[in-house]
Protein backbone atom coordinates (compact mmCIF):
# COMPACT_ATOMS: atom_id res chain seq x y z
CA UNK A 1 0.00 0.00 0.00
CA UNK A 2 1.17 3.67 -1.07
CA UNK A 3 3.09 4.93 2.34
CA UNK A 4 0.92 8.53 1.94
CA UNK A 5 -2.33 6.49 1.80
CA UNK A 6 -1.32 4.55 4.81
CA UNK A 7 -0.86 7.56 6.98
CA UNK A 8 -3.77 8.60 5.95
CA UNK A 9 -5.89 6.36 6.94
CA UNK A 10 -4.10 5.85 10.29
CA UNK A 11 -4.66 9.51 10.69
CA UNK A 12 -8.14 8.88 10.46
CA UNK A 13 -8.35 6.17 12.69
CA UNK A 14 -6.66 7.90 15.32
CA UNK A 15 -8.90 10.85 14.96
CA UNK A 16 -11.71 8.57 15.00
CA UNK A 17 -11.02 8.04 18.27
CA UNK A 18 -11.32 11.50 19.63
CA UNK A 19 -13.98 11.84 17.73
CA UNK A 20 -15.66 8.85 18.92
CA UNK A 21 -15.19 10.34 22.84
CA UNK A 22 -16.98 13.82 21.80
CA UNK A 23 -19.72 12.13 20.35
CA UNK A 24 -20.40 9.81 23.26
CA UNK A 25 -20.44 13.50 25.66
CA UNK A 26 -22.61 14.57 22.77
CA UNK A 27 -25.13 12.05 23.50
CA UNK A 28 -25.37 13.04 26.54
CA UNK A 29 -25.92 16.33 25.78
CA UNK A 30 -22.59 17.68 27.13
CA UNK A 31 -20.31 19.72 24.83
CA UNK A 32 -16.93 19.12 25.83
CA UNK A 33 -13.92 21.53 24.08
CA UNK A 34 -11.40 19.31 26.34
CA UNK A 35 -11.31 15.84 24.96
CA UNK A 36 -7.92 16.57 23.72
CA UNK A 37 -6.52 16.51 27.41
CA UNK A 38 -7.08 12.73 27.43
CA UNK A 39 -6.04 12.13 24.19
CA UNK A 40 -2.64 13.73 25.80
CA UNK A 41 -3.18 12.06 28.66
CA UNK A 42 -3.20 8.34 26.71
CA UNK A 43 -0.33 9.73 24.63
CA UNK A 44 1.91 10.56 27.49
CA UNK A 45 1.19 7.65 29.85
CA UNK A 46 1.22 4.99 27.28
CA UNK A 47 4.71 6.23 25.72
CA UNK A 48 6.07 6.12 29.26
CA UNK A 49 4.77 3.26 29.80
CA UNK A 50 6.83 1.30 26.56
CA UNK A 51 9.47 4.00 26.59
CA UNK A 52 10.53 4.65 29.83
CA UNK A 53 9.66 1.46 31.92
CA UNK A 54 9.73 -0.76 29.03
CA UNK A 55 6.17 -2.93 29.19
CA UNK A 56 4.89 -4.41 26.09
CA UNK A 57 2.14 -1.98 23.61
CA UNK A 58 -1.08 -4.22 25.15
CA UNK A 59 -0.28 -3.05 28.59
CA UNK A 60 0.21 0.61 27.46
CA UNK A 61 -2.74 0.83 26.23
CA UNK A 62 -4.45 -0.50 29.41
CA UNK A 63 -2.69 2.25 31.23
CA UNK A 64 -3.45 4.95 28.96
CA UNK A 65 -6.74 4.02 28.62
CA UNK A 66 -7.47 3.87 32.57
CA UNK A 67 -5.36 7.16 33.01
CA UNK A 68 -7.23 9.13 30.46
CA UNK A 69 -10.86 7.46 31.74
CA UNK A 70 -9.90 8.22 35.56
CA UNK A 71 -8.88 11.43 34.50
CA UNK A 72 -12.01 12.31 32.93
CA UNK A 73 -14.23 10.89 35.19
CA UNK A 74 -12.74 13.35 37.98
CA UNK A 75 -13.18 16.11 35.91
CA UNK A 76 -16.88 14.93 35.64
CA UNK A 77 -17.43 14.16 38.81
CA UNK A 78 -16.01 18.05 39.68
CA UNK A 79 -18.18 19.34 36.94
CA UNK A 80 -21.01 17.54 35.73
CA UNK A 81 -23.12 18.93 38.48
CA UNK A 82 -25.29 21.55 36.50
CA UNK A 83 -26.21 21.57 33.20
CA UNK A 84 -25.65 24.16 30.55
CA UNK A 85 -21.84 25.50 29.78
CA UNK A 86 -20.03 24.75 32.82
CA UNK A 87 -18.58 21.32 32.09
CA UNK A 88 -17.72 22.93 28.65
CA UNK A 89 -15.92 25.69 30.18
CA UNK A 90 -14.09 23.40 33.01
CA UNK A 91 -13.19 20.59 30.15
CA UNK A 92 -11.22 23.64 28.10
CA UNK A 93 -9.64 24.88 31.35
CA UNK A 94 -9.12 21.45 32.00
CA UNK A 95 -7.26 20.56 28.77
CA UNK A 96 -5.36 24.26 28.85
CA UNK A 97 -4.09 22.97 32.33
CA UNK A 98 -3.00 19.67 31.09
CA UNK A 99 -1.14 21.51 27.80
CA UNK A 100 0.44 24.05 30.36
CA UNK A 101 1.47 21.32 32.74
CA UNK A 102 2.97 19.50 29.91
CA UNK A 103 5.21 21.94 28.97
CA UNK A 104 6.73 22.58 32.25
CA UNK A 105 6.91 18.54 33.02
CA UNK A 106 10.16 17.52 32.92
CA UNK A 107 10.47 13.27 33.51
CA UNK A 108 13.71 12.52 31.46
CA UNK A 109 15.94 9.16 31.65
CA UNK A 110 18.99 8.07 29.54
CA UNK A 111 18.56 5.31 27.66
CA UNK A 112 21.34 3.77 25.79
CA UNK A 113 23.19 6.90 26.05
CA UNK A 114 19.87 8.93 24.65
CA UNK A 115 17.05 11.06 26.54
CA UNK A 116 14.29 9.54 26.40
CA UNK A 117 10.68 10.96 27.84
CA UNK A 118 8.18 14.10 28.43
CA UNK A 119 11.10 17.13 28.57
CA UNK A 120 9.00 19.77 28.75
CA UNK A 121 8.32 22.11 25.64
CA UNK A 122 10.29 20.45 23.50
CA UNK A 123 8.26 17.17 24.13
CA UNK A 124 8.13 13.78 24.20
CA UNK A 125 10.93 11.91 22.25
CA UNK A 126 12.12 8.00 21.62
CA UNK A 127 8.56 6.58 21.88
CA UNK A 128 10.21 3.76 19.54
CA UNK A 129 8.37 0.70 20.42
CA UNK A 130 6.88 0.45 16.83
CA UNK A 131 10.39 1.03 15.22
CA UNK A 132 11.96 -1.19 17.32
CA UNK A 133 9.44 -4.29 17.34
CA UNK A 134 10.03 -3.96 13.37
CA UNK A 135 6.36 -2.92 13.64
CA UNK A 136 5.73 -1.77 9.45
CA UNK A 137 2.80 1.06 8.98
CA UNK A 138 1.00 -0.66 7.15
CA UNK A 139 1.11 -3.39 10.46
CA UNK A 140 0.42 -0.84 12.94
CA UNK A 141 -2.76 0.42 10.69
CA UNK A 142 -4.25 -3.04 10.99
CA UNK A 143 -3.64 -2.29 14.92
CA UNK A 144 -5.57 0.73 14.67
CA UNK A 145 -8.20 -0.37 12.88
CA UNK A 146 -8.86 -3.44 15.04
CA UNK A 147 -9.12 -0.75 18.08
CA UNK A 148 -11.58 0.95 16.07
CA UNK A 149 -13.46 -1.97 15.16
CA UNK A 150 -13.44 -2.81 19.39
CA UNK A 151 -14.66 0.69 19.96
CA UNK A 152 -17.31 0.96 17.56
CA UNK A 153 -18.64 -2.85 18.59
CA UNK A 154 -19.08 -1.11 21.62
CA UNK A 155 -20.88 1.39 20.68
CA UNK A 156 -23.29 -0.67 18.36
CA UNK A 157 -24.42 -3.01 21.55
CA UNK A 158 -25.03 0.10 23.68
CA UNK A 159 -26.69 1.02 21.26
CA UNK A 160 -28.74 -1.65 20.15
CA UNK A 161 -29.82 -2.17 24.44
CA UNK A 162 -31.12 0.28 27.14
CA UNK A 163 -27.97 2.07 27.24
CA UNK A 164 -28.02 3.68 23.67
CA UNK A 165 -31.19 4.71 24.39
CA UNK A 166 -30.69 5.74 27.92
CA UNK A 167 -27.30 8.20 27.06
CA UNK A 168 -29.64 9.92 24.40
CA UNK A 169 -32.78 10.54 26.59
CA UNK A 170 -29.81 12.09 29.54
CA UNK A 171 -29.19 13.91 26.27
CA UNK A 172 -32.97 14.47 25.44
CA UNK A 173 -34.35 15.83 28.47
CA UNK A 174 -32.54 15.57 32.07
CA UNK A 175 -35.26 16.27 33.66
CA UNK A 176 -37.67 13.40 32.32
CA UNK A 177 -34.89 10.63 32.57
CA UNK A 178 -34.66 11.28 36.26
CA UNK A 179 -38.59 10.42 36.39
CA UNK A 180 -38.15 7.76 34.40
CA UNK A 181 -35.52 6.66 37.84
CA UNK A 182 -32.64 7.71 35.40
CA UNK A 183 -29.43 8.97 37.97
CA UNK A 184 -28.51 11.38 34.93
CA UNK A 185 -25.17 12.70 36.34
CA UNK A 186 -23.85 9.26 37.21
CA UNK A 187 -24.40 7.98 33.88
CA UNK A 188 -23.07 11.67 32.75
CA UNK A 189 -19.73 10.87 35.06
CA UNK A 190 -19.69 7.82 33.65
CA UNK A 191 -20.01 8.89 30.01
CA UNK A 192 -17.49 11.17 30.41
CA UNK A 193 -14.90 8.45 31.75
CA UNK A 194 -15.48 5.96 29.03
CA UNK A 195 -15.38 9.20 26.84
CA UNK A 196 -11.94 10.13 28.50
CA UNK A 197 -10.74 6.48 27.96
CA UNK A 198 -11.73 6.31 24.19
CA UNK A 199 -10.14 9.76 23.47
CA UNK A 200 -6.47 8.83 25.71
CA UNK A 201 -6.53 5.49 23.43
CA UNK A 202 -6.37 7.69 20.45
CA UNK A 203 -3.94 9.32 22.06
CA UNK A 204 -1.89 6.09 22.70
CA UNK A 205 -1.90 5.40 19.03
CA UNK A 206 -0.94 8.86 18.09
CA UNK A 207 2.06 8.54 20.29
CA UNK A 208 3.60 5.33 18.90
CA UNK A 209 2.79 5.56 15.17
CA UNK A 210 4.51 9.31 15.73
CA UNK A 211 7.26 8.30 17.72
CA UNK A 212 7.03 11.90 18.97
CA UNK A 213 4.35 14.13 20.82
CA UNK A 214 4.82 17.83 22.00
CA UNK A 215 2.47 19.52 24.04
CA UNK A 216 1.46 21.74 21.28
CA UNK A 217 -0.09 18.67 19.29
CA UNK A 218 -2.89 18.94 21.79
CA UNK A 219 -4.13 22.27 21.46
CA UNK A 220 -8.19 23.50 21.66
CA UNK A 221 -8.04 23.40 17.86
CA UNK A 222 -7.72 19.29 17.92
CA UNK A 223 -10.83 19.88 20.86
CA UNK A 224 -12.66 22.01 18.56
CA UNK A 225 -12.74 19.67 15.43
CA UNK A 226 -13.39 16.35 17.41
CA UNK A 227 -16.39 18.40 18.72
CA UNK A 228 -17.16 19.46 15.15
CA UNK A 229 -16.60 15.97 13.87
CA UNK A 230 -20.27 14.29 15.24
CA UNK A 231 -21.88 17.44 14.54
CA UNK A 232 -20.93 17.26 10.93
CA UNK A 233 -21.45 13.21 10.31
CA UNK A 234 -24.76 13.20 12.79
CA UNK A 235 -25.36 12.10 16.17
CA UNK A 236 -27.87 9.35 14.83
CA UNK A 237 -25.37 6.69 15.12
CA UNK A 238 -21.27 5.84 16.14
CA UNK A 239 -20.34 6.00 12.12
CA UNK A 240 -21.32 9.94 12.18
CA UNK A 241 -18.37 11.33 13.97
CA UNK A 242 -16.17 8.82 11.86
CA UNK A 243 -17.99 10.07 8.30
CA UNK A 244 -16.97 13.60 9.97
CA UNK A 245 -13.43 12.45 10.38
CA UNK A 246 -13.15 11.21 6.71
CA UNK A 247 -14.36 14.49 5.24
CA UNK A 248 -11.87 16.36 7.20
CA UNK A 249 -8.92 14.06 7.70
CA UNK A 250 -10.06 12.52 4.09
CA UNK A 251 -10.81 14.70 2.37
CA UNK A 252 -10.06 18.43 3.24
CA UNK A 253 -6.63 17.79 4.38
CA UNK A 254 -5.18 15.57 2.14
CA UNK A 255 -6.85 15.71 -0.72
CA UNK A 256 -4.46 18.72 -2.85
CA UNK A 257 -7.10 20.51 -4.24
CA UNK A 258 -8.27 21.55 -0.90
CA UNK A 259 -5.11 22.32 1.32
CA UNK A 260 -5.12 25.68 2.06
CA UNK A 261 -8.96 25.85 1.92
CA UNK A 262 -8.93 23.50 4.74
CA UNK A 263 -9.91 25.60 7.63
CA UNK A 264 -12.14 27.63 5.76
CA UNK A 265 -14.19 25.05 4.00
CA UNK A 266 -14.36 23.14 7.23
CA UNK A 267 -15.53 25.94 9.28
CA UNK A 268 -17.75 26.95 5.93
CA UNK A 269 -19.45 23.03 6.38
CA UNK A 270 -19.84 23.23 10.24
CA UNK A 271 -21.89 26.67 9.69
CA UNK A 272 -24.01 25.64 7.16
CA UNK A 273 -24.73 21.68 8.93
CA UNK A 274 -25.68 23.51 11.51
CA UNK A 275 -28.34 25.86 9.82
CA UNK A 276 -29.68 23.17 7.62
CA UNK A 277 -29.07 19.60 9.94
CA UNK A 278 -28.55 20.40 13.68
CA UNK A 279 -27.82 16.72 14.31
CA UNK A 280 -25.67 16.43 11.44
CA UNK A 281 -25.72 14.33 8.60
CA UNK A 282 -26.20 10.91 9.54
CA UNK A 283 -29.23 12.25 12.24
CA UNK A 284 -32.11 9.80 14.04
CA UNK A 285 -34.53 10.56 11.26
CA UNK A 286 -32.39 9.78 8.25
CA UNK A 287 -31.10 6.75 9.74
CA UNK A 288 -34.44 5.79 10.58
CA UNK A 289 -35.75 6.71 6.67
CA UNK A 290 -32.36 4.37 5.65
CA UNK A 291 -32.84 1.50 7.94
CA UNK A 292 -36.79 1.53 6.53
CA UNK A 293 -35.44 1.48 2.50
CA UNK A 294 -32.88 -0.91 3.07
CA UNK A 295 -35.47 -3.38 4.80
CA UNK A 296 -37.80 -2.55 1.83
CA UNK A 297 -35.13 -3.05 -0.65
CA UNK A 298 -35.78 -6.74 -0.85
CA UNK A 299 -39.27 -6.82 -0.69
CA UNK A 300 -39.62 -4.70 -3.87
CA UNK A 301 -41.15 -2.10 -2.20
CA UNK A 302 -44.14 -4.35 -1.16
CA UNK A 303 -44.96 -1.75 1.57
CA UNK A 304 -44.47 1.34 -0.13
CA UNK B 1 -50.07 5.37 51.54
CA UNK B 2 -49.15 8.89 50.33
CA UNK B 3 -48.80 11.67 53.23
CA UNK B 4 -48.26 15.18 52.83
CA UNK B 5 -47.98 17.13 55.67
CA UNK B 6 -48.01 20.66 56.14
CA UNK B 7 -46.73 21.30 52.74
CA UNK B 8 -45.53 24.92 51.89
CA UNK B 9 -43.08 25.78 48.40
CA UNK B 10 -42.60 29.28 47.72
CA UNK B 11 -41.44 30.68 44.43
CA UNK B 12 -39.80 34.07 44.71
CA UNK B 13 -42.40 35.68 47.36
CA UNK B 14 -45.75 33.54 46.58
CA UNK B 15 -46.49 30.72 47.67
CA UNK B 16 -47.32 28.20 45.15
CA UNK B 17 -48.25 25.53 48.07
CA UNK B 18 -49.50 26.29 51.13
CA UNK B 19 -49.69 24.49 54.15
CA UNK B 20 -51.04 21.45 52.43
CA UNK B 21 -52.02 18.00 54.06
CA UNK B 22 -52.99 15.66 51.96
CA UNK B 23 -53.66 11.54 52.49
CA UNK B 24 -54.29 8.86 49.67
CA UNK B 25 -54.66 5.24 51.58
CA UNK B 26 -52.93 2.70 49.09
CA UNK B 27 -55.00 2.01 46.09
CA UNK B 28 -57.33 5.26 46.67
CA UNK B 29 -57.70 8.01 44.22
CA UNK B 30 -57.68 11.58 44.26
CA UNK B 31 -58.80 14.10 41.77
CA UNK B 32 -56.81 17.38 42.04
CA UNK B 33 -58.84 20.42 41.31
CA UNK B 34 -59.00 24.02 41.28
CA UNK B 35 -58.25 27.36 39.04
CA UNK B 36 -55.12 28.07 37.18
CA UNK B 37 -52.06 28.61 39.08
CA UNK B 38 -53.81 27.27 42.66
CA UNK B 39 -50.76 24.87 42.60
CA UNK B 40 -52.24 21.91 41.11
CA UNK B 41 -48.87 21.43 39.30
CA UNK B 42 -46.57 22.64 41.99
CA UNK B 43 -48.37 19.31 44.51
CA UNK B 44 -47.75 16.66 41.77
CA UNK B 45 -44.08 18.40 41.32
CA UNK B 46 -43.33 17.88 44.92
CA UNK B 47 -44.95 14.40 45.12
CA UNK B 48 -42.46 13.01 42.23
CA UNK B 49 -39.55 15.13 43.78
CA UNK B 50 -39.29 17.57 40.64
CA UNK B 51 -39.29 20.17 43.19
CA UNK B 52 -38.13 20.70 46.42
CA UNK B 53 -40.68 21.77 49.40
CA UNK B 54 -40.01 24.78 51.24
CA UNK B 55 -41.56 22.94 54.66
CA UNK B 56 -43.39 19.97 55.44
CA UNK B 57 -42.60 16.43 54.82
CA UNK B 58 -43.91 14.13 52.07
CA UNK B 59 -44.58 10.21 53.22
CA UNK B 60 -44.53 7.29 50.62
CA UNK B 61 -45.39 4.17 52.72
CA UNK B 62 -44.19 5.63 56.09
CA UNK B 63 -40.61 6.50 54.65
CA UNK B 64 -40.18 10.77 54.44
CA UNK B 65 -39.47 11.21 50.43
CA UNK B 66 -39.14 14.71 50.32
CA UNK B 67 -35.11 15.75 49.90
CA UNK B 68 -34.90 13.04 47.88
CA UNK B 69 -33.20 13.27 44.55
CA UNK B 70 -35.72 12.88 41.62
CA UNK B 71 -34.65 9.82 40.41
CA UNK B 72 -35.05 7.86 43.31
CA UNK B 73 -38.81 8.72 44.08
CA UNK B 74 -39.45 7.01 40.45
CA UNK B 75 -37.65 4.10 41.88
CA UNK B 76 -39.93 4.10 44.81
CA UNK B 77 -42.79 4.01 42.42
CA UNK B 78 -43.75 7.18 41.59
CA UNK B 79 -44.62 7.74 37.87
CA UNK B 80 -46.36 11.01 36.39
CA UNK B 81 -47.26 12.49 33.76
CA UNK B 82 -46.71 15.77 32.34
CA UNK B 83 -48.87 19.24 31.41
CA UNK B 84 -46.99 20.08 28.92
CA UNK B 85 -45.95 16.90 27.53
CA UNK B 86 -42.35 15.87 27.99
CA UNK B 87 -41.69 13.28 25.06
CA UNK B 88 -38.36 12.84 23.34
CA UNK B 89 -39.49 14.03 19.37
CA UNK B 90 -36.86 12.18 17.86
CA UNK B 91 -37.79 9.04 19.27
CA UNK B 92 -40.08 6.15 17.90
CA UNK B 93 -43.47 5.74 19.65
CA UNK B 94 -42.01 2.78 20.96
CA UNK B 95 -38.98 3.49 22.14
CA UNK B 96 -40.31 6.48 24.33
CA UNK B 97 -42.41 3.75 26.35
CA UNK B 98 -39.91 1.26 26.50
CA UNK B 99 -37.49 4.21 28.17
CA UNK B 100 -39.96 3.85 31.11
CA UNK B 101 -38.95 0.29 31.60
CA UNK B 102 -34.51 1.59 31.38
CA UNK B 103 -34.79 1.81 35.57
CA UNK B 104 -36.61 -1.06 36.29
CA UNK B 105 -35.49 -3.77 38.51
CA UNK B 106 -33.50 -6.75 36.09
CA UNK B 107 -33.52 -3.81 32.70
CA UNK B 108 -29.99 -5.18 31.34
CA UNK B 109 -28.44 -2.30 29.88
CA UNK B 110 -27.04 -4.04 26.80
CA UNK B 111 -28.70 -7.23 25.94
CA UNK B 112 -31.86 -7.56 24.49
CA UNK B 113 -31.94 -11.21 24.22
CA UNK B 114 -32.90 -12.03 27.54
CA UNK B 115 -35.98 -13.79 28.85
CA UNK B 116 -36.65 -10.79 31.18
CA UNK B 117 -36.23 -8.27 28.39
CA UNK B 118 -38.17 -9.92 25.61
CA UNK B 119 -41.39 -10.07 28.19
CA UNK B 120 -40.84 -6.25 28.41
CA UNK B 121 -40.83 -5.60 24.83
CA UNK B 122 -44.13 -7.21 24.82
CA UNK B 123 -45.03 -5.63 27.63
CA UNK B 124 -44.80 -1.78 25.56
CA UNK B 125 -46.21 -3.41 22.48
CA UNK B 126 -49.34 -4.95 24.79
CA UNK B 127 -49.45 -0.95 26.45
CA UNK B 128 -49.45 0.82 22.80
CA UNK B 129 -52.10 -1.82 21.54
CA UNK B 130 -54.31 -0.90 24.20
CA UNK B 131 -54.07 2.68 24.19
CA UNK B 132 -54.98 2.18 20.04
CA UNK B 133 -51.34 3.36 19.15
CA UNK B 134 -50.17 0.46 17.44
CA UNK B 135 -50.61 1.83 13.88
CA UNK B 136 -47.96 4.94 15.73
CA UNK B 137 -45.63 2.39 16.59
CA UNK B 138 -42.77 3.38 14.40
CA UNK B 139 -43.00 6.77 14.07
CA UNK B 140 -41.67 9.37 15.65
CA UNK B 141 -43.36 10.61 18.30
CA UNK B 142 -43.24 14.35 17.33
CA UNK B 143 -45.92 13.01 14.14
CA UNK B 144 -48.45 12.30 16.49
CA UNK B 145 -51.60 14.76 16.72
CA UNK B 146 -52.08 15.96 20.59
CA UNK B 147 -54.57 12.94 21.85
CA UNK B 148 -52.54 10.40 20.57
CA UNK B 149 -49.59 11.91 22.47
CA UNK B 150 -50.87 12.20 25.52
CA UNK B 151 -51.58 8.24 25.54
CA UNK B 152 -48.38 7.78 24.44
CA UNK B 153 -47.41 9.85 27.92
CA UNK B 154 -49.91 7.75 30.15
CA UNK B 155 -48.48 4.46 28.46
CA UNK B 156 -45.10 5.54 29.33
CA UNK B 157 -45.96 6.04 33.07
CA UNK B 158 -48.05 2.29 33.37
CA UNK B 159 -45.01 0.91 31.45
CA UNK B 160 -42.86 2.24 34.66
CA UNK B 161 -44.94 -0.42 36.90
CA UNK B 162 -46.25 2.19 39.02
CA UNK B 163 -47.30 1.81 42.75
CA UNK B 164 -48.51 6.00 42.64
CA UNK B 165 -49.69 7.45 38.97
CA UNK B 166 -49.63 11.20 38.51
CA UNK B 167 -51.28 12.33 35.87
CA UNK B 168 -51.24 15.81 34.97
CA UNK B 169 -53.79 17.30 33.02
CA UNK B 170 -54.49 13.80 31.04
CA UNK B 171 -57.44 14.92 28.77
CA UNK B 172 -55.56 18.83 28.32
CA UNK B 173 -56.35 19.93 24.80
CA UNK B 174 -58.80 17.54 24.04
CA UNK B 175 -62.15 17.57 22.78
CA UNK B 176 -65.26 16.20 24.60
CA UNK B 177 -64.86 12.66 22.76
CA UNK B 178 -61.32 12.56 22.80
CA UNK B 179 -61.66 13.02 26.72
CA UNK B 180 -64.50 10.69 26.92
CA UNK B 181 -61.84 7.88 25.45
CA UNK B 182 -59.38 9.14 27.43
CA UNK B 183 -61.28 8.54 30.87
CA UNK B 184 -62.51 5.33 29.98
CA UNK B 185 -58.71 4.02 29.22
CA UNK B 186 -57.68 5.50 32.57
CA UNK B 187 -59.84 3.72 34.14
CA UNK B 188 -59.38 0.73 32.22
CA UNK B 189 -55.68 0.51 32.23
CA UNK B 190 -55.05 1.67 35.94
CA UNK B 191 -54.34 -1.37 37.88
CA UNK B 192 -56.90 -1.11 41.33
CA UNK B 193 -54.31 -1.33 43.31
CA UNK B 194 -52.66 1.64 41.83
CA UNK B 195 -52.60 4.94 43.68
CA UNK B 196 -53.80 7.57 41.72
CA UNK B 197 -53.36 11.73 41.68
CA UNK B 198 -55.22 12.82 38.94
CA UNK B 199 -55.19 16.91 38.24
CA UNK B 200 -57.32 18.01 36.04
CA UNK B 201 -60.30 21.02 34.74
CA UNK B 202 -62.41 18.91 33.04
CA UNK B 203 -64.32 18.27 36.22
CA UNK B 204 -66.63 16.00 34.80
CA UNK B 205 -63.44 13.74 33.91
CA UNK B 206 -62.39 14.00 37.71
CA UNK B 207 -65.57 13.14 38.96
CA UNK B 208 -66.10 10.19 37.08
CA UNK B 209 -62.39 8.75 37.98
CA UNK B 210 -61.70 9.76 41.88
CA UNK B 211 -64.27 9.34 44.55
CA UNK B 212 -62.65 11.83 46.46
CA UNK B 213 -61.57 15.32 44.78
CA UNK B 214 -59.74 17.86 46.41
CA UNK B 215 -59.75 21.75 45.46
CA UNK B 216 -56.74 24.13 45.16
CA UNK B 217 -56.86 27.69 45.58
CA UNK B 218 -54.27 29.58 45.82
CA UNK B 219 -52.33 27.23 47.28
CA UNK B 220 -54.47 26.14 50.18
CA UNK B 221 -57.28 23.53 50.08
CA UNK B 222 -60.31 24.97 50.41
CA UNK B 223 -62.43 21.02 50.50
CA UNK B 224 -62.25 17.76 50.40
CA UNK B 225 -64.69 15.01 49.84
CA UNK B 226 -66.85 13.07 47.61
CA UNK B 227 -66.97 15.32 44.25
CA UNK B 228 -70.93 16.00 44.47
CA UNK B 229 -70.71 17.38 47.83
CA UNK B 230 -67.45 19.41 47.60
CA UNK B 231 -68.94 21.00 44.09
CA UNK B 232 -71.73 21.89 46.18
CA UNK B 233 -69.48 23.65 48.56
CA UNK B 234 -70.17 27.45 48.67
CA UNK B 235 -66.29 28.14 48.62
CA UNK B 236 -65.74 26.01 45.48
CA UNK B 237 -68.63 27.02 43.71
CA UNK B 238 -67.74 31.02 44.55
CA UNK B 239 -63.69 30.34 42.99
CA UNK B 240 -65.44 28.25 40.22
CA UNK B 241 -68.66 30.16 39.08
CA UNK B 242 -68.39 34.03 40.88
CA UNK B 243 -68.56 35.38 44.38
CA UNK B 244 -72.16 35.68 44.55
CA UNK B 245 -73.53 32.61 42.86
CA UNK B 246 -77.63 32.15 44.04
CA UNK B 247 -78.02 28.40 44.44
CA UNK B 248 -76.04 25.52 44.08
CA UNK B 249 -75.19 24.26 40.48
CA UNK B 250 -75.50 20.89 39.11
CA UNK B 251 -72.43 19.04 39.43
CA UNK B 252 -69.78 17.94 36.31
CA UNK B 253 -69.78 21.71 35.24
CA UNK B 254 -67.23 24.06 35.14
Amino acid sequence: MDDYLVSVLANIGMFSFIALSAYLLLLTGEISFGQQAFFAIGAYASGIATALWGLPFALALLIGAAAGGIAAGLVGLLTLRTRGLYFAMATLAFAELVRLGLQQWVYVRKIEGEPVGPNGVDGFRGIRYVFENNIAPAEFLLIIAGLLVFVLAAFAVAERGRLGSMLRLVGADPLLAESQGIDVKAVKVAAAAAAGAVAALGGCLFAHLNTFVEPRNFDIMLGVHSLAYGLIGGLGTAFGPILGVLIDVGLLESVRVFQGYRMIVFGGLVALLLVFMPRGILDETRLRWLAARLRRAPQHHAQA
Amino acid sequence: MLRLERVTRRFGGIEAVKELDVEVPPGARLGLIGPNGSGKTTVLNLISGVVALDEGAIFWNGARIDGLPTHRFARLGVARTFQNLRLVPHMTVRENVWLAQHSLPGANALRRGTEAEIARRARVDELLAELGLEAWRDAPVAALPLPQQRRVELARALAREPALLLLDEPAGGMTPGETHAMRTLIARLVPPAVTLIVVEHKLDLVAELCPRVAVLDFGRKIAEGAPDDVLRDRKVMEIYFGRSFPSPAKSGGG
